[in-house]
């Protein structure tokens, strides 16, 4: 009868368990208005979420109950998630005179296949509130980008397009990091504690300062090896972030635009050790 | 039963793997049961063509007003800028609209942060006394103490400093003594880091960077900040040969801010399946 117990009382844990797992979801109840201000311009066009699921291996075990059947609920994940991808991939004006990098360095920063920004990765989201993203390589398969419900909520700073596609970029370096063997720190890829300038904790990097044009679009990827030519997470997130507020499309609306300069000022005075990082726009109010 | 449990156990493990698998293996791609839109190309043309709410009225119809203009406001574009700018400073001796903007603001900052982002830049642009107001009460609510850490940081304190630096891009714009005032103590003192570089980037900008500013800056911020007064803003449409040149100016100024050359990873060793134990 012992036995029994038990294996009656591991089932039910068991059962109990993957039930809270299924219901973990982030607030699907509402989304910024960024998101649903982007979200207006293309009124879900679906070619490009058939298109974008593929381009970021995205996988239907993953996403099922965060609105992978309902890809134009735009409170859902999954339709936050493509909303960003969307950004990234038509939003940006790629501005020869001023913009830091280009779309096509931002793209193939986020997008799933190998390249020479990263080995082949898969997005997939996940229910932590205490985290932004993360990325985790994995041995056999491709590596892993998980992106986390502040990301999501409305409610959160971060919730928003050009946040969440920062935070593509973010940890789409880490790939980068991760492919060329580099040390960025042992706290998730961080250096470690508060140090130096940075406010955060065990998520605090160099900023590589470089002028503007420094890298050809196309080019983020290299590196000489020195603080001259090379980036950290943060700062690609930050220059990213800028390019949105500052060398949009036209289209752009500018609810997008005002978060990703608020988020972009905020870690660029927030999680550099050597900070501040550069300050983008202009603080007029408007 | 003790037996049969056991026996089913397996079967159940065994059932669970195989759904699991199925689902796999029969992936379908994302779905959708809504018509299919046109061409984002078509609609944005469409949403350009959207005529602004006029900022008038009072009481409930200002309100109204107001309300539908923060929605026009946030989904404008670069090109409408300055429809936006007019439209608002057209509307600065109307304490309801003002009032309208203020109380969506903070209605909003705990629900939708990006449309209380939008409301503040609209008070600030406004450049009322009414709004004034309203942004020193907005920058001086407490940044809580409490609340869900992410990475090192309670979210929700951010949140709240990074639209307390949108209100404090208002009172700097205001360009009047007392917001100065303002904008000075919040440099110096607000507990946040977010906030202090904001209030120090902004006075400077609304003062063009003379000297007089830089120097009431410089003897109240913390000492560890004072490099605040020289960071670089990253202007736009700033040609990049300009914006370089600063930039060598600000490195040869701050030698300390050059981080250290970045290190190599120890090797991994890669895990191989490898021989079989020894027999």
């Amino acid at each position: 009868m012992k036995i029994f117990r038990i294996l009656l009382a591991g089932l039910m844990l068991t059962f109990v368990f993957q039930s809270s797992v299924a219901q973990a979801v982030c607030n699907q109840s509402s989304a910024s208005t960024a998101d649903n201000d982007l979200w207006n311009t293309h009124g879900c066009w679906q070619a490009f979420f058939l298109w974008s699921y593929k381009a970021y291996d995205q996988r239907q075990s993953d996403w099922n109950n965060r609105g992978w059947n309902d890809a134009c609920n735009a409170n859902m994940e999954f339709p936050k998630h493509w909303n960003a991808a969307y950004l990234v991939t038509y939003g940006l004006q790629d501005a020869n005179c001023c913009s830091w990098h280009g779309t096509t360095d931002y793209r193939k920063l986020g997008e799933a296949a190998g390249s020479n920004f990263h080995s082949g990765l898969y997005h997939d989201a996940g229910d932590g509130t205490s985290l932004f993203g993360g990325f985790t390589p994995h041995t056999f398969g491709a590596d892993e980008l998980t992106t986390y419900c502040p990301l999501y909520n409305a409610t959160s700073a971060n919730g928003n397009p050009g946040s969440r596609a920062g935070d593509f970029m973010h940890e789409g370096w880490h790939g980068w990091l991760h492919k060329y063997n580099w040390n960025n720190g042992s706290c998730g890829g961080h250096r470690c504690g508060t140090p130096g300038a940075c406010t955060a904790k065990d998520a605090c990097d160099y900023f590589y300062f470089h002028g503007v044009g420094a890298f050809a679009f196309g080019a983020l990827y290299q590196t000489d090896g020195t603080a001259n030519r090379f980036h950290s997470p943060n700062q690609v997130q930050v220059e990213f972030l800028c390019d949105v507020a500052d060398y949009p499309k036209s289209w752009v609306p500018n609810s997008v635009r005002q978060a990703a300069r608020s988020d972009a000022d905020a870690r660029a005075a927030a999680r550099f050790i050597n900070g501040p990082g550069y300050k983008c726009g202009n603080p007029r109010p408007w | 039963m003790t037996k049969l449990i056991l026996v089913l156990l397996p079967v159940m493990l065994l059932q669970h793997r195989i759904s699991a698998n199925a689902t796999e293996t029969s992936a379908q791609p994302p779905n959708t049961q809504s018509r299919p839109s046109q061409q984002p190309s078509i609609t944005v043309q469409e949403l350009a063509k959207r005529q602004a709410p006029a900022l008038v009225g009072t009481g409930e119809e200002a309100k109204k007003n107001a309300l539908a203009f923060i929605d026009w406001a946030g989904a404008s574009t670069k090109s409408q800028d300055e429809i936006v700018r007019k439209m608002v400073a057209g509307a600065r001796e109307n304490p309801d609209i003002i009032m309208a903007f203020c109380d969506e603001a903070f209605a909003k900052q705990d629900v939708d942060h990006s449309r209380a982002l939008v409301a503040l830049s609209l008070i600030g642009e406004a450049r009322s006394q009414a709004g004034m107001e309203c942004m020193v009460k907005f920058a001086r609510q407490p940044l809580p103490e409490k609340g869900t850490v992410v990475e090192g940081e309670i979210i929700e304190r951010t949140n709240l400093a990074m639209l307390q630096a949108k209100a404090i891009d208002g009172l700097a714009y205001l360009r009047n003594e007392k917001a100065d005032q303002f904008v000075v103590e919040a440099a110096a003192k607000n507990p946040s880091r977010i906030v202090r570089a904001e209030a120090i980037a902004a006075y400077l900008w609304n003062h063009n960077y003379d000297a007089k500013s830089r120097e009431i800056l410089k003897s109240v911020i913390r000492k560890d900040e004072v490099i605040f007064l020289d960071r670089l803003v990253k202007q736009a449409d700033e040609p990049k040969e300009s914006f370089n040149r600063k930039l060598a100016v600000y490195l040869k100024t701050h030698p300390e801010i050059m981080p250290p050359g970045p290190e190599k990873a120890e090797p991994q060793p890669k895990e191989t399946v490898g021989r079989p134990p020894k027999f």
